[in-house]
């Protein structure tokens, strides 16, 4: 192993044959290492040699790179003494769009196995890198877990460079920035890190990139594994970092300021700083109407409490308190607990799990038996269940209706969290009454408080209070009303005066 | 090092929400037991009277508005004055534990839980506010602002569900024992803005504007505080009379239980107490904090988080000697609690004000404080 990071570190040699050599040490006799000698300019006196990845690199740029250099070179009527240097070569012979000189045999294995050819010729001690990059790709679709239904469809796919392109599209500001860097010491993962340099948050790229920096992994193999280097609150369950599959998001986020970081072989794109109450904002709330807009995150406002307390309330009020749920409502819960033989809390657990159980199982079988597991799981074993008076009635709609809640937050992974937050808010109300769900809630409230997201409080800007950004909170004002960015960003501004829109006055009036 | 600042608006909120809990939690009852259904004008003149000590503890830290209490002793006398100012303003909180847990247990044990120890609500109260003093200030100020926001909702709910009943009769005759002994008796809501007005002591060096608008947000605070729990006098002297005021510990939740919304909503008080608990839990979290940081200083440590679980348990062994005899806790938080709190309240801002006036230029001459 020593050995093979010595030759790593080493420079090419003029001599095709140790470069072979060192090429065949390093990469071994892997099948997919695909090996293409030819003749520069077809003169015998100068053989050469190309590299590339089977799989990784587009063949018909391969084709025109030997192409190239043994039929054009000879069709010029060039002698290979004329193309002594890398930089001749580049300059005079290849017609492909990317090539660079590449010195060492590091920069040069790099870029076989990221689908890059490499080309060695006889005499010279450079090689050259040519950008042949073309794998098999999904097309672009519609995000799966981020649906909508006004605005783009588009979403991110595994090509770090066609999900760039994808904000390239969206934002033709020649400020906007795409700085590259590699993770993972095996895995050799391409990370982009983008923003608009004139609105990102002062220190901001620099504290991404320190945080990036610091990573120090074998491999990467989604943004996952680099969300949870980098967040500023590890041990929380609350999500620091927001995820996405919309490009659309993520060219919103780099106009308010923020910095978004691209990762290859995932079509997840994280950015940051964030805010807790963006989990609950959908780009929907900005194509339609602001009164749809608003009205609809309002209804997701609840759907957030509800998804959070509603078990536990319920908990807490029919194992406690049943003196505080008005008379012809507790005897309808009453009549329905009748004969049930577990006590609400074991009730409320055992219907959650259950819900949790039939949600993962829905998830992971192929599409077509995870819908049939779904039916089968809520219409007949719940239904089952009530009439064998294991559950009541009223605890099937209660746990029906906090999980059609949680669907109802757009950011999957920040609902995850959500769910999992009702577990100890309901054990609590279960054990110790309203004792217990003042002192969980309390705790929760102080740790989302305490956490902090790349500087910014994660509660912001409802706590601390920023008067001007509640435009764009818990209700979405008129487009010609946000004006402003948030406070971050080094312009706020973002909006003419006297935006709003007017009929214009007739002649005479 | 970089400071954190405490905005002006939570600075208000923290003054709000540490009144707040006991003056309308048990204070009401107190002076319904001495002037009647007067107890709005004796709310109303401690109020002018927490401004003004509010006011004289701003002038006492105008000078030096990167110092609190304890280390303008330190700067004036040195460190054994400091180390005294720290060890009065400890047995102040301390004292406060014992109203801060009547009012939280008895609400919640007498009402919703009875059959509940005492000793639970003091350890899950203390566990919390443990945590939020570990979090740090910054977190303590953040909470309050949603503590403020809460006491606005129960207003709101207790306004919505009382004024039906509402008999302003019940809140006649004015002074009907006269204004001397109204005057007196609004010394019992003097005990609850002295909390205020030790947390102004403790905490300015940390407040964003402290030297422009210092005097001002004090003011504010006990300004807010008092128009907020005027509201509940009156609301319990109109609704429910002095008379009956007067027979409940807590009469807040007499004032609770009879509100209701319509025919469907009878009873709301567990959300009003769901409410209400934020700002109970605050005055608990700040006091673990307030204690925790004077202990630091009496010990000169550099954080005041090595005390967070020494004073949790000091204040729990008080808070349960308190809140255990329900007679004891009654005449504490009507006799002995006021003895303590007004003479450190009204005493130790002035004298801190006197000792500045003497010591000022020795104040000038003194390194800034760290």
């Amino acid at each position: 192993m020593s050995s093979i990071q010595e030759l790593l570190k080493g420079a090419f040699k003029p001599s095709v044959k140790e470069n072979a050599a060192v090429l065949d040490q390093i990469l071994g006799n892997s099948a997919d290492v695909q090996k293409r000698d030819f003749l520069l300019c077809g003169k015998a006196g100068s053989p050469g040699l190309l590299c590339f990845m089977d799989g990784l690199a587009d063949t018909t740029l391969v084709e025109a790179i030997v192409r190239a250099l043994v039929v054009t070179g000879s069709q010029l009527n060039r002698e290979p003494a004329e193309l002594a240097t890398a930089e001749s070569i580049r300059t005079s012979l290849l017609f492909n769009a990317t090539v660079k000189d590449c010195p060492n045999v590091r920069e040069g294995i790099n870029g076989i196995l990221s689908g890059d050819t490499l080309v060695v010729v006889e005499g010279l001690d450079q090689a050259l890198l040519v950008s042949t990059r073309g794998w098999k790709d999904r097309g672009v679709e519609e995000p799966s877990s981020e649906n909508n239904v006004r605005g783009p469809r588009d979403g991110f796919m595994e090509s770090i460079r066609t999900n760039t392109a994808h904000v390239r599209r969206r934002i033709k500001d020649p400020m906007l920035r795409f700085e590259s860097m590699v993770i993972g010491t095996r895995s050799q993962t391409d990370v982009n890190i983008a923003y608009i340099s004139d609105l990102v948050k002062e220190g901001l790229v620099d504290e991404v990139k320190s945080r990036l920096n610091r990573i120090k992994i074998d491999s990467v193999m989604e943004s996952g594994y680099i969300e949870e280097l980098i967040e500023d609150a590890p041990l929380s369950m609350f999500n620091t970092v927001q995820s996405t599959e919309r490009p659309d998001k993520v060219a919103s986020a780099l106009l308010e300021g923020r910095v978004a970081i691209f990762i290859d072989n995932t079509p997840v794109v994280l950015i940051v700083p964030t805010f807790f109450w963006q989990y609950i904002q959908a780009p929907d709330d900005y194509y339609n109407r602001y009164w749809v807009g608003t009205f609809f995150r309002i209804v997701r406002y609840f759907a957030f409490l509800i998804s959070l307390m509603l078990p536990s309330v319920y908990v807490m009020l029919v194992s406690f308190h049943h003196e505080m749920i008005p008379t012809s409502l507790a005897l309808t819960i009453a009549s329905g607990r009748e004969v049930v033989p577990f006590p609400v809390l074991l009730e409320a657990l055992i219907m959650e799990l259950a819900f949790e159980l039939m949600r993962e199982a829905g998830l992971r079988m192929p599409k077509p038996i995870g819908q049939a597991v779904s039916i089968v799981g809520s219409l007949i074993i719940g239904q089952a269940a009530v009439q064998a008076g294991l559950v009541s009635p009223f605890m099937v709609i209660i746990v029906a209706i906090t999980g059609i809640s949680s669907f109802a937050i757009p950011s999957y992974s920040s609902s995850l969290a959500i769910r999992m937050f009702r577990f100890p808010l309901m054990i609590a109300s279960g054990f110790l009454g309203l004792l217990g769900f003042s002192t969980m809630f309390f705790a929760l409230l102080l740790h989302a408080l305490s956490i902090r997201s790349f500087g910014e409080s994660y509660l912001a800007p409802a706590s601390p209070y920023r008067p001007t950004d509640q435009r764009d909170t818990m209700l979405r004002l008129p487009m010609w009303m946000l004006d402003e960015r948030p406070g971050f960003a080094q312009d706020v501004d973002r909006m003419g005066d006297n935006q709003m829109p007017a009929t214009p006055l007739q002649k005479g009036e | 090092m970089k400071t954190f600042r405490i905005s002006n608006g939570m600075f208000i909120a923290m003054i709000v929400n540490l009144i707040f809990v006991k003056a309308i939690g048990v204070t009401q009852g107190e002076l319904a037991r001495v002037i009647g259904s007067d107890m709005w004008i004796a709310t109303f003149i401690g109020m002018l009277q927490g401004i003004v000590i509010m006011y004289i503890t701003y002038l006492a830290l105008r000078k030096t508005p990167d110092r609190d209490f304890i280390s303008l002793g330190s700067a004036m006398l040195g460190k054994w004055f400091a180390a005294l100012v720290a060890l009065v303003i400890f047995v102040f909180y301390l004292a406060a534990f014992g109203p801060i847990m009547i009012t939280y247990v008895y609400h919640l044990q007498e009402y919703f839980l009875p059959e509940a120890p005492i000793s639970l609500f003091i350890i899950a109260s203390l566990l919390v506010g443990a945590l939020g003093c570990y979090y740090g200030l910054e977190v303590i100020a953040r909470i309050a602002l949603v503590g403020l926001l809460f006491i606005f909702f129960l207003n709101g709910l207790i306004i919505i569900g009382s004024t039906h009943e509402f008999d302003m009769r019940n809140l006649l005759p004015v002074l009907e024992s006269g204004l001397p002994q109204t005057a007196a008796a609004s010394l019992h809501f003097d005990a609850d803005w002295a909390m205020a007005t030790m947390l102004a002591a403790l905490i300015y060096p940390h407040v964003k504007d402290v030297k422009k608008y210092g005097a001002k947000l004090g003011i504010i605070g006990i300004v807010t505080s008092g128009l907020i729990i005027v509201i509940w006098a009156i609301l319990e002297g109109a609704v429910l009379s002095g008379e009956v005021t007067a027979q409940y510990t807590l009469s807040c939740m007499k004032l609770a239980r009879n509100a209701h919304i319509g025919n469907f909503l009878q009873r709301y008080e567990m959300i009003m107490i769901a409410l209400y608990s934020i700002s109970a839990l605050f005055e608990v979290m700040f006091c673990v904090y307030a204690t925790s940081v004077c202990a630091s200083r009496v010990f000169a440590l550099k954080s005041n988080k090595p005390m967070i679980i020494p004073v949790c348990l000091i204040l729990g062994a008080f808070g349960y000697w308190v809140v255990d005899d329900h007679f004891w806790a009654l005449k504490y938080l009507e006799f002995y609690w006021p003895r303590v709190a007004l003479p450190i309240a009204f005493g130790l801002p002035v004298l801190l004000l006197l000792l500045r006036l003497l010591f000022g230029k020795k104040l000038q001459k003194a390194k800034p404080a760290t």
